[in-house]
């Protein structure tokens, strides 16, 4: 019933998070009625950002640059560092306002089910930074799940007598992602964080 | 406080499954008798009310199995009045498209928010509880638990969960693929949670044994009927407070090297066993078959009045249990349940509830795929 080049964008849809079949379908008939220009938009954009983007060589987070542009923000605490797990749970802690320092991606938290060792994450990296940057205060916001915490317990060991080691404050959904917590509990939490 | 109302299942409609086409129940809120000849589906309507209330069957983990053959998906239907008040609860399953749930017509996500801990069942092969292997017993005894206290299923759930990380980080560990020094990250919540664990259990038992031995009693199972929890490993759990977590977490990092030969958590709430017994008797090991029944049926008893007093007085299911029994058990039984909140009696004897006293409030009859109130 469609043409290949139809059933071709609907099926790249379709593979998107949060994106049915039928959604792809509208999605791709929405773009057939649009001017050409849209469609060119679109892909160009999706293709430069896939391009340009690299990790940040400090943090790990997208760059464009050398940099992400909170590193390169000489007006961010160098002293204060928080540790999270991917570069989506940045954007959160971002909107809180409460929060002035810079960031490290672990890419990931400890799952010896899944084989995810300390080897697996950015953490000899995370420690070189503490003495490198000066670090005062290590934020750790990994996830409130048990390989979050996990995480965070075998992070704060690994640094404590070294920095101040601090936790995000309980109140956080558990068992969900940063990034689907509120502004307003993520900044209690980030504001209320206590020693670990 | 009051007591919170009884768990009462007001209506049951199934459509395709097992050999139910279709079929819908009408039931009152005692003991419901069940008759029908072998094979006739008492068990499938049993199966599709446990359906109703917690959205897994008794009888297999494979859902497809129950769905009729040649039907694409199974609907159960049950309007269940409880605490939380009367609500109309719809579960489907389809192969391969997986699970439906509604509430009052409204789609919910996930199981765990759906499910309503409102029934123990009793099917026959429901002697593993006191005959079967240690795991068999702990489920039956966590199966209560998870129903008196809300935290308890969560506490549960995490504490195996850690363990199932502990144990994958030792196999790693041996085979040179990982450190050790992550084995005390996943032993904090072990020891936190496993002393939530051990706590819950061990108030859950002693709670359980002074009813479980009236009940055996009466039912003719004999005096001195007992439980007790065989802790892993012994006597931990006798700790108060604080220090159980403690004692936990010292026990697992003292246990490393050994456990790491293992590749394994050889000890913890997870290989906690229940003690049934009468007198001396081990029942687990040396009552005969008829022992062990009279004593799951006092379990079953037991747990009912505990629920009662914790949370709400569940529905009970007894499937096929009377022909199993003699004629004095089967009457002790029957009057036992008599005035204990709802319960549904499956039998393929018609003149099962003959020797009651007062006739049951309902009897349903199901022939060929049909019923007949
Ligand atoms: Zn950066």
């Amino acid at each position: 019933m469609l043409t290949p080049s139809i059933e071709r964008l609907v099926s790249e849809l379709a593979r998107l998070p949060g994106i049915g079949p039928r959604s792809a379908q509208r999605l791709a008939f929405h773009m057939m009625k649009a001017p050409p220009e849209r469609a060119r938009g679109l892909a160009e954009a999706m293709i430069d950002m896939t391009e340009r983007l690299r990790p940040c060589s400090v943090c790990f987070s997208f760059a464009e640059a050398e940099l992400c542009p909170i590193c390169a923000d000489p007006r961010r605490d160098a002293s204060l560092l928080c540790a999270v797990e991917e570069p989506s749970a940045i954007l959160p802690i971002e909107r809180t306002h409460e929060y002035r320092g810079r960031y490290h991606v672990l890419g990931g938290a400890l799952s010896p089910i899944d084989g995810v060792d300390p080897e697996d994450l950015r953490i000899a990296e995370l420690v070189a930074r503490l003495d490198d940057d000066g670090v005062t205060e290590l934020v750790i916001a990994t996830n409130p799940t048990m390989s979050g915490e996990a995480t965070a317990l075998y992070l704060a060991d690994l640094v404590r007598g070294r920095v101040r080691v601090t936790r995000l404050a309980s109140g956080l959904p558990v068992g969900a992602d940063l990034e689907h917590a509120d502004e307003l509990t993520l900044g209690r939490a980030l504001l209320g964080r206590r020693d670990l | 406080m009051p007591p919170a109302p009884d768990w009462v299942a007001r209506r049951l409609a199934v459509a395709d499954v097992r050999c139910w086409d279709r079929a819908e129940l009408d039931l009152p809120a005692g003991l419901v008798l069940i008759v029908g000849p072998n094979g006739a589906g008492k068990t499938s309507l049993v199966e599709a009310l446990v359906l109703g209330c917690v959205g897994v069957s008794p009888r297999t983990a494979r859902e497809a199995e129950i769905v009729r053959r040649g039907a694409e998906a199974l609907h159960v239907t049950l309007d269940l009045d409880g605490p939380p008040g009367a609500h109309r609860r719809e579960i489907g399953f389809a192969p391969g498209r997986g699970r439906r749930l509604r509430l009052d017509g409204d789609p919910v996500r996930t199981l765990a928010s759906w499910r309503a801990r409102a029934v123990l069942v009793f099917l026959p092969d429901e002697l593993r509880a006191v005959k079967g292997p240690p795991a068999a017993r702990r489920r039956a005894l966590d199966r209560v638990l998870e129903a008196a206290a809300p935290g308890f299923a969560e506490d549960l759930s995490g504490y195996q969960h850690a363990l199932a990380q502990r144990n994958a980080l030792l196999r790693r560990v041996r085979a040179g693929l990982a450190s050790e020094a992550s084995l005390p990250a996943w032993e904090a919540p072990m020891a936190e949670l496993g002393a939530r664990v051990a706590r819950a259990r061990r108030e859950g038992v002693a709670a359980l044994a002074g009813p479980f031995a009236s009940w055996l009693a009466d039912l003719g199972g004999g005096r001195g009927g007992a439980l007790r929890l065989e802790t892993s490993p012994q006597g931990l759990p006798e700790i108060a407070g604080d220090a159980l977590e403690e004692a936990l977490a010292e026990m697992l990092a003292e246990r490393r090297p050994r456990e790491i030969q293992a590749a394994q958590t050889l000890s913890g709430p997870h290989r906690d066993d229940l003690w049934i017994g009468a007198g001396d008797a081990d029942l687990r090991r040396e009552g005969s078959q008829g022992e062990q029944r009279t004593a799951a049926l006092a379990l079953l008893l037991a747990a009912r009045d505990h629920l009662r007093a914790r949370a709400a007085r569940p529905i009970l299911l007894l499937d096929d249990v009377l022909s199993e029994l003699d004629p004095v058990r089967r009457r002790l039984l029957l009057e036992a349940v008599r005035d204990g909140g709802q319960t549904l009696v499956t039998s393929a004897d018609p003149g099962a509830a003959d020797a009651l006293a007062a006739p049951p409030d309902a009897v349903v009859r199901v022939e060929d795929g049909r019923l007949h109130a």
